[in-house]
């Protein structure tokens, strides 16, 4: 994303930045910059209905700028496109205040923000990182087992299940060549699949992992392929295969293959292999049930009270899908949480919860922490309670998460 | 102009049409005709005079003006009207003067209607092309004709006439008599005369003519069509008959293909109509083939038999005779029918006779020999040939894998042979004199552990093979894990197969297995084992020492033999092949380890363990999490065709009725009565075996491996159960625990009881039963 003109104010927060979105990825910057009661103006095509005077009516599709004040933010992760619903803030002769308007960002078009309260810490960070222009690791990978494979592109905010194959396959049996005639069906399916996703043209690097020799069997496959078929981009391809252990085909076990060194040496994200290398910290520290790792949204505001997540190893992981939340209060809950660990002179992390360690991260009930000094019983001072967060637990899937919601009711809706 | 309509008047016999054209040529006449008419009337009166012939002034006027004034011309016309046929130049003058004179038309109108009918002959032909072309268009034809030409073609037309009426006569006596007078034949004939004349355009819709009316055909042509006398109507009754008639049964029996199509081709399109309609009917309604098919698929909707037209009146009774007789047979026909065995009662009753059976699975650390102890197992108990050794040993040998070759009788994948490592389960069966074993040979590398579980699961007892050379690597590795394994999926009895003893140094040396067995009974009796059910047998599975064949009690192995009994008869002691009973009544309930073909009759087979029930063939089972039914067609119990299986067996079982995507390895098939539920998350108690929190894990029940994930920690147990902590942050390894488990994509079938190991990258972190069961 290209930041083309803002007018914040390092005081207040107030006034706006005019960002141009150029890839999918930036799409989920705009997710999660894009906030309810947030002012956005882009631009959009309006259906204007005329009625003449004698009654007949015409339709015209208009192109205008609008400004809405956001309601719903809806976010495609398979399309990268992000749908934001709200209310006309400033009329125009086609369009009356308080109509109702979706507004689909799209690439290569400008489009204004202005935060409701002022662009915050949390905000601002998310604008940096949004308009960092170094070059970007992505990466595909296939995490496979017998009969399974999940074809997934991970970028360096996100991990995107783009395709699952699963085949039924026939057990060995003395005297049938079943298993394996399915076994070669097997990789044709994913094979296919596989090109259908990736670009061949411009091929990034390509991942298989799975346990046993199921990735190296495929990859040996993808090299015949290559050899005999006349696809001649294939060739491309091939040397940028790396072959990965993997515990299972299931997308859990991505975090073991992201985090081998097969894969980090390969991906440039250095964001990322810090974040997986913190959250790896903190699974050996609970691991040994040590006073020094929290995790939930009550323990570690309470030990950021006491000022143990601060300086000389505090760490706070946090899931920017609590920053997502429609309601103010537990937005500004969680900004608040995160200024203070700033302030102790403690490490933020904001771990995207499309990531893998986003993901391990929903787990724990999106927030950890990992203390400067250990405190016992941290549990037992908050109490029973685990509330705040319940609403996101019960979603393991993460839809709510990701803000895939019904669409509005068109009241009048925008040509797509 | 005039004169075309004139003439025109005459040809038509629609007065009432002309009456309008009288007063628009009364008009016509132009000054200069009448003067014209002034000048000549006298003349020709004249001259007509002194013919002593009579003619009023109208009638010279008209002579004239047909003659273009030609006064010689009018004259002999009029000389020769009346002369030659006056009682004809009568009428038409009549006629002729009604077109002016309003007395003249009334009398001509009545004598005209009295002499034809032409009405009723209008109205036959209406509709038809050639009897709606307007008069106008008619008449344009005639005027090329000179008068002199008309008086020749008056003659010749009514000579035709003539001979097209003998004709006519001849061809059908029978029909109406047409008691036409000569005179009024030869004046009908004049009136039609300038038809005649027209009739050159005509054929092309004659020919349409005589499709209506059969046989007569090619004569039809010839006479006026607008000839009155045979009265439309009565033709084709008339001439039925005479159709129906003509090709006889037999004639159409004896003529051949050429002459039947001659005989179509002459037919008319009336009779061709007709014929055919009769063959459509024949094939309106459904054939009696379809109507046969469709009775029984819709048995009981007559309704579409009803919908048969009057012939199918034979096929409607045919079809419901039909309907009655394959209804009742349908049902039964494609489907295996259940012979209602009492099965628990068979079990129990034939209880005595039988063998007890058991199935083993073969655990231990990946390369401790456990497939090639399998198939000396195989080789010794005479399962498998010396022969088929051979062949393996020529084979492995060329890969460079000589010591492979008793593991190929168990690794028969290509790549399993290929790299020398066992990935799946395999699995073979065999009997001894006392007992019938399955093998399950688990893969001992770690990758597979997923396969091992599913092997295990489906096994009574456990054979542990330990590498006496190299037991450190397996207590670290698989042998650990697949003890772990093999206790959470609930084996009690194991036998501790001390393998590659003759490897080791020294060869069979005791106290090399000594320290083993202290080892392996210190992590067994650890993790759960009680040590009566524990055994061990020293052996070395490649040469095949204490497997099948006792050793020799002198010399090295002199304490085997005096201590401890072969691999065999150990599993022979241990087989009990005892099963309560009433997990043979329960509700069926098999997992199934593969979904295969079974070979050309059996299309789709499934095989697996039943874990509690009876089935038989014919019986209707569920899958779940489909939800679909099948029916049994077959049961295979170590390859044996078998009427019913119960508990404890391993089985297959060839099934109908259901598509291949409903069934998958891991999905359990129960009794259609009481299907397992499906659940998307569960309560858990598990014992830690690592150190877990919330996280995504793999969750195994036997040959199910899906993905989900540890949703919340619950509580923290002791031994006893009895609660030790609420919301716990972590649960360290040893500890039990109540967990609660959320598949991530659809259910799994599911009941309270049932067996669950999880594991997280790549190893076992928790093994447990389900405690209760959510949505």
């Amino acid at each position: 994303m290209r930041l083309i003109k803002q007018t914040i104010q390092k005081k207040d927060g107030s006034g706006s930045a005019t960002l141009l979105p150029e890839e999918p990825e930036d799409m989920w910057h705009a997710y999660n910059l894009i906030r309810a009661n947030d002012l956005l103006r882009a631009s959009a095509i309006r259906k204007i209905v005329k009625e003449s005077a004698a009654g007949s009516r015409s339709v015209d599709r208009v192109h205008t700028n609008l400004t809405i004040r956001v309601t719903k933010l809806d976010f495609d992760t398979q399309a990268s496109q992000l749908h934001v619903s709200g209310r006309v803030a400033e009329e125009n002769k086609h369009v009356t205040l308080g109509s109702y308007h979706t507004l689909d960002l799209e690439l290569q078009r400008n489009f204004t923000l202005e935060k409701a309260e002022g662009w915050d810490s949390v905000a601002l960070d998310t604008l940096k990182e949004s308009i960092n222009q170094t070059a970007k690791a992505q990466l595909w990978a296939v995490i496979m087992q017998e009969g399974l494979a999940n074809i997934c592109l991970i970028t360096e905010h996100q991990t995107i299940l783009r395709h699952k194959v699963e085949v039924s396959l026939p057990k060995k049996r003395a005297g049938s060549s079943d298993h394996d005639k399915a076994l070669q069906k097997f990789y044709q399916t994913t094979f296919d699949s596989l090109l259908r996703q990736i670009d061949l043209a411009d091929p990034k690097p390509l991942l298989l992992a799975s346990p046993g020799f199921t990735a190296s069997s495929f990859q040996q496959y993808i090299k015949t392929q290559a050899a005999s078929g006349a696809n001649k981009q294939l060739h491309q391809l091939v040397p940028k295969i790396t072959v990965a252990h993997s515990a299972s085909a299931h997308l859990h076990s991505l975090s073991e293959v992201l985090s081998s060194s097969a894969v980090t040496s390969k991906l440039s994200d250095t964001k990322f292999a810090r974040e997986t290398q913190l959250m790896d910290r903190f699974f050996d520290l609970m691991r040994n049930d040590d006073a020094r790792a929290w995790y939930g949204p009550k323990e570690c505001e309470a030990a950021v009270e006491r000022g143990a997540v601060g300086k000389g190893g505090g760490v706070l992981l946090i899931s920017n899908a609590l920053f997502r939340s429609q309601d103010i209060n537990t937005r500004k809950r969680w900004v608040q949480l995160v200024d203070e660990v700033k302030d102790q002179g403690g490490e933020v992390r904001v771990l995207s919860s499309m990531h893998e360690s986003g993901k391990r991260l929903e787990g724990l009930g999106e927030i950890a922490a990992i203390l400067t000094y250990p405190i016992e019983n941290l549990d037992e001072e908050v109490g029973d309670e685990h509330g705040g967060i319940d609403d996101l637990e019960n979603d393991p899937d993460g839809s709510a998460v990701n803000g895939i919601e019904g669409r509005s009711e068109a009241h009048e809706d925008i040509e797509i | 102009m005039h004169r075309v309509k004139n003439i025109e008047y005459d040809d038509d016999d629609l007065y009432a049409e002309d009456e309008e054209a009288d007063g628009e040529e009364e008009q016509a006449y132009t000054d200069e005709d009448r003067q014209n008419f002034d000048d000549l009337t006298p003349v020709v009166r004249a001259e007509l005079n002194e013919a002593g012939l009579q003619a009023s002034d109208r009638e010279i006027e008209e002579a004239l003006y047909y003659y273009y004034w030609d006064v010689v011309k009018s004259v002999v016309h009029l000389k020769n009207t009346r002369t030659s046929r006056p009682r004809q130049q009568q009428a038409k003058k009549e006629k002729a003067k009604s077109k002016f004179d309003q007395a003249a038309e009334r009398s001509a109108s009545k004598t005209g209607r009295s002499s034809s009918p032409p009405l009723p002959a209008a109205a036959w032909f209406d509709g038809i092309p050639w009897s709606t072309v307007p008069p106008e268009l008619e008449g344009y034809l005639i005027p090329v004709d000179p008068p002199r030409a008309r008086s020749k073609l008056l003659g010749g037309s009514s000579k035709l006439a003539k001979l097209a009426e003998e004709r006519r006569k001849k061809a059908a006596s029978s029909q109406t008599a047409q008691p036409v007078p000569d005179t009024r034949l030869s004046s009908l004939d004049r009136l039609s005369k300038p038809k005649d004349t027209k009739e050159n355009v005509l054929p092309q819709h004659m020919k349409q003519e005589p499709k209506k009316y059969p046989i007569r055909k090619k004569r039809e042509l010839t006479p006026p069509p607008k000839e009155p006398s045979p009265p439309p109507e009565e033709e084709p009754k008339e001439e039925l008959p005479n159709l129906r008639a003509s090709p006889t049964e037999f004639a159409c029996t004896l003529s051949t293909p050429t002459s039947q199509a001659a005989r179509a081709s002459s037919m008319t399109l009336g009779d061709l109509f007709g014929s055919s309609t009769n063959e459509e009917n024949t094939f309106k309604g459904p054939s009696p083939d379809d109507t046969i098919l469709r009775a029984q698929q819709h048995s009981k909707d007559n309704a579409k038999a009803t919908k048969q037209s009057a012939n199918g009146i034979a096929k409607k009774t045919e079809a419901l005779k039909l309907d009655q007789t394959p209804s009742p047979a349908t049902p039964t026909q494609p489907k295996i029918k259940s012979k209602g065995l009492d099965v628990p009662k068979l079990w129990v009753d034939g209880k005595a006779k039988r063998k007890p059976a058991a199935a083993f699975v073969v655990i231990g650390h990946v390369d401790h020999g456990k497939s090639t102890l399998m198939g000396r197992l195989l080789l010794d108990t005479g399962a498998v040939s010396q022969r088929d050794i051979d062949k393996y040993k020529k084979q492995a040998t060329e890969l460079g894998k000589a010591s492979f070759a008793l593991a190929w009788v168990m690794d028969t994948g290509s790549e399993e042979r290929e790299r020398g490592v066992t990935v799946d389960i395999a699995q073979h069966h065999f009997s001894t004199n006392k007992v019938d074993f399955t093998i399950l040979d688990a893969p001992g590398h770690r990758d597979f552990v997923p396969n091992m579980i599913g092997g295990a699961s489906m096994a009574d007892l456990a054979v542990l093979v330990v590498d006496a050379n190299q037991l450190e690597s397996g207590m670290k590795g698989q042998t650990r894990e697949h003890i772990l394994l093999a206790k959470a999926c609930g084996l009690k009895r194991i036998v501790v197969a001390v393998n590659k003893l003759d490897s080791s140094s020294p060869p069979w040396e005791e106290a090399t297995f000594k320290n083993v067995k202290d080892e392996v009974t210190k992590l067994l009796t650890a993790t759960g084992f009680a040590t009566e059910d524990i055994a061990f047998v020293p052996c070395s599975g490649l040469n095949g020492q204490n497997v099948v064949k006792p050793v020799p009690s002198n010399g090295e192995t002199g304490w085997v033999a005096s201590s401890s009994s072969t691999l065999l008869q150990e599993l022979e002691r241990s087989a009990s092949g005892n099963i309560a009973e009433a997990t043979i009544k329960a509700s069926l309930r098999m997992q199934i380890a593969d979904v295969f073909r079974g070979g050309i009759t059996n299309p789709l087979s499934v095989s697996g363990r039943i874990a509690a029930g009876n089935v038989q063939v014919g019986d209707s089972v569920v899958i779940q999490p489909s939800g679909e039914t099948a029916a049994v067609r077959g049961i295979e119990a170590n390859s044996d065709g078998v009427e019913w299986a119960v508990a404890s067996q391993l089985c297959t079982l060839h099934l109908t009725d259901i598509e291949p995507q409903h069934l998958r390895a891991g999905d359990v098939l129960c009794g259609a009565s009481k299907p397992v539920p499906v659940v998307k998350s569960f309560v858990l108690q598990i014992q830690a075996l690592e150190s877990i929190l919330p996280q995504g894990v793999d969750v195994h029940v036997g040959r199910l491996h899906a993905s989900g994930s540890i949703a919340a920690l619950i509580t923290t147990l002791d031994t006893q159960g009895e609660l030790l902590k609420k919301k716990p942050r972590v649960i360290k390894a040893g500890q039990r625990a109540n967990v609660n488990v959320t598949l991530s994509d659809g259910g799994a079938p599911l009941e309270v009881g049932d067996r669950v190991i999880l594991r997280a990258n790549g190893s076992t972190v928790a093994a447990g039963k389900v405690e209760r069961t959510g949505s």
